[in-house]
């Protein structure tokens, strides 16, 4: 009965054991599956890894492109419209990007926590294999053969495990990793975030600058109008310039023609000008010729008559003699007038030829021709202080003689004549004179007799020709003598004033340059 | 100088005035033979070949036609022969520049004819007095012109 007993046990056995075996099977073929399944996820973990790994890729390519986007956009301010629109596009696009990254990362994270509740799972699994195990190794204990074989599926089941684990410390190196990447992502995201902030403030920058571009366009659109307006207006007056240039140029080409015509006639009136101090010299000339060659025959005349007045004495009638001793009065006077008149000749028709010249000397020479004259009149002639001057010396010894023999002439009668001659150099400035130069010194002479003087209002016309204040029988004369002194002190530049009250003398103040 | 008679030549181209002149003579105590010539030409004529006997005194008018008194003048001084001749200038006319001229150029007197026919006399008296005393070199210019004397 034992024996029964003992084989009904190994039966029992055999078959626990078989129960076991096909436990194990099962408990294998769910290892094995979830090995697979554990390859299927590392696969996909691999997949989604390298997927990442293309994004961050991708990320750093966008970055770069938005580095040198950035830097165009820098650089472009110019087109910054176009950029802007660009940029826009490529906002969006990061956008789009971080839409699908986040997206991506969601997955990840669900991907993660799948992981992680299998490893659970797989730690369970484990846990309840390590109890099967002790069992079994309980079981192996009592059962040796089954044991060893028992202990091969554990040692493989060990191997299996440790296989796991390792596989679980990669997937758990991977999560890891992941995590640093999802958080990697996250701050890519938020530096693209940042990025996108600054893009979005750059846009609001780049819009405010459009938009004070487009005040600036409006206002310089505005100042071109304004431009043009006034482009317009400085045509219209550029034309009207242009007109007046026209005008002037017109203008002008009359004021030549003018120019010319003027310089034309200058030139004639020049001629003219010459052609008549060439007739006034020839009229002088001929005044001189005539008067001088009317000389002969009056002298003629002159002596006929005396020889009739001489030799004829006696056969002629009282009333005959008084005639022809009035024609003789005639001729002499005739004779006196040509002397004076070719006199005022000569003094415009010689050259003019100024020299220095002792006033002294010049009224010695002209007492020693009037010394019958200065006898007759008891006259006296003081000469003092006179100095030299330069002078045209014949003419001004002409001028001399017709002031001193005037001063005999018109002496007063019954007093002897006392003629006083002075000179001086003075200052125009001190002669208060408008004839005269202020910064001139000026020759002062001055000629003063006792005469008999004459009305002042005659101050002045006594120097024209052919004037006289008494009658010829009075006073013989032509009334040139004082003319010709005026010419020559005006041959000097200078002026003459006659000053004299009636019965009262006379007194002739001449001043020429003295410089 | 101890002469008889004054040679007198006179070159003037007016007739009146060489009337005048020979009738002043007559009427003169000096002695006198006067010859008259009536242009420049004449009168150097006569003087160049004049051999035996030349005149004591020329008196010479300036405007004559042919050669005026100034030619004659200028020729009579630069000649050897008649240099030592007394010229006397005879004029109608007194200009300054011309008696400066004439004085420069060698004449011995100037005289202005004179209107009245005794001053006329008178003077040619003078002049003739001044030569036969012997004044034949040139005075100062101041005696040169010869004026009327009261005496």
């Amino acid at each position: 009965m034992a024996k029964i007993n003992h084989v009904e046990e190994l039966i029992f056995q055999k078959k626990e054991n078989e129960k076991l075996v096909a436990e194990l099977s099962i408990a294998n073929k769910e290892l094995a599956f979830q090995k697979e399944e554990k390859g299927k996820r590392a696969a996909e973990l691999g997949i989604a890894n390298i997927e990442l790994a293309f994004q961050d890729d991708e990320k750093g390519k966008r970055a770069a492109e938005l580095g040198i986007a950035n830097k165009e956009l820098v650089f472009q301010d110019d087109e910054k419209g176009k950029r802007a629109a660009e940029l826009s596009i490529a906002n969006k696009e990061l956008i789009f990007q971080n839409e699908e990254k986040e997206k991506r990362a969601v997955e990840l994270g669900i991907a993660n926590k799948e992981l992680i509740f299998q490893n659970e799972e797989k730690g369970k699994r484990a846990a309840e294999l390590t109890i099967a195990n002790k069992e079994l190794a309980f079981q192996n204990d009592e059962k040796e053969k089954r044991a060893a074989e028992l202990g091969i599926a554990n040692k493989e089941l060990a191997f299996q495990n440790d296989e796991k684990e390792k596989r679980a410390a990669e997937l758990t190196i991977a999560n890891t990793e992941l995590a640093f990447q999802n958080d990697e992502k996250e701050k890519r995201a938020a530096e693209l975030g940042i990025a996108n902030k600054e893009l979005a403030f750059q846009n609001n920058e780049k819009e405010k600058r459009a938009a004070e571009l487009d005040i600036a366009n409006k206002e310089l659109a505005f100042q071109n109008d304004e431009k043009e307006k006034r482009a317009a207006e400085l045509g219209i007056a550029n034309k009207e310039l242009a007109f007046q240039n026209d005008e002037k140029e017109k203008r002008a080409a009359e004021l030549i023609i003018a120019n010319k015509e003027l310089a034309f006639q200058n030139n004639e009136k020049e001629k003219r000008a010459e052609e008549l101090i060439i007739a006034n010299k020839e009229l002088l000339a001929f005044t001189y010729i005539s008067g001088h060659d009317l000389q002969e025959p009056l002298r003629k005349i002159q002596t006929f008559v005396t020889i009739i007045l001489e030799n004829e004495n006696k056969n002629l009638s009282d009333d005959g003699k008084y005639n022809f001793q009035r024609m003789q009065l005639a001729a002499g006077r005739m004779q006196q007038l040509i002397d004076d008149l070719l006199a005022f000749s000569r003094i415009s028709t010689t050259e003019l030829k100024f020299e220095k010249t002792e006033l002294n000397t010049i009224i010695e020479e002209v007492k020693t021709e009037l010394k019958e004259t200065i006898q007759e009149k008891h006259a006296t002639i003081e000469a003092t202080e006179l100095g030299s001057v330069n002078i045209i010396a014949f003419q001004f010894r002409q001028l001399m003689y017709n002031l001193i023999s005037n001063a005999l002439k018109f002496s007063s009668p019954g007093i002897p004549s006392h003629i006083i001659i002075k000179s001086r150099i003075v200052k125009g400035s001190e002669l208060n004179n408008e004839k005269l130069s202020p910064e001139k010194n000026y020759c002062h002479i001055t000629v003063k007799d006792n005469g008999i003087g004459f009305e002042p209002h005659f101050s002045e016309r006594i120097f024209e020709v052919f004037q006289k204040l008494h009658g010829k029988e009075v006073y013989a004369g032509t009334g040139i003598g004082l003319a010709i002194v005026k010419k020559i002190v005006e041959n000097h530049n200078g002026i003459i004033i006659a000053t004299s009250e009636s019965k009262k003398g006379a007194t002739f103040d001449i001043y020429i340059p003295a410089d | 100088m101890s002469v008889k008679q004054l040679n007198i030549l006179l070159a003037d181209d007016d007739t009146d005035d060489c009337i005048f002149f020979k009738k002043a003579l007559t009427e003169l105590v000096i002695p006198t033979n006067l010859i008259a010539v009536h242009d420049g030409e004449q009168l150097m004529h006569l003087l160049i070949n004049e051999t035996t006997l030349l005149p004591h005194i020329l008196f010479l008018d300036l405007n004559m036609p042919r050669k005026n008194g100034f030619e004659c003048l200028s020729e009579i001084k630069l000649s050897e022969k008649l240099k030592q001749l007394p010229v006397i200038v005879f004029s109608t006319s007194f200009e300054q520049d011309v008696v400066n001229r004439l004085y420069k150029n060698g004449a011995q007197y100037f005289i202005r004819k004179p209107p009245e026919f005794s001053q006329f006399k008178k003077i040619i008296q003078q002049a003739l007095m001044l030569i036969v005393q012997g004044n034949i070199s040139q005075p100062t210019r101041e005696d040169f012109v010869l004026t009327l004397q009261n005496s």
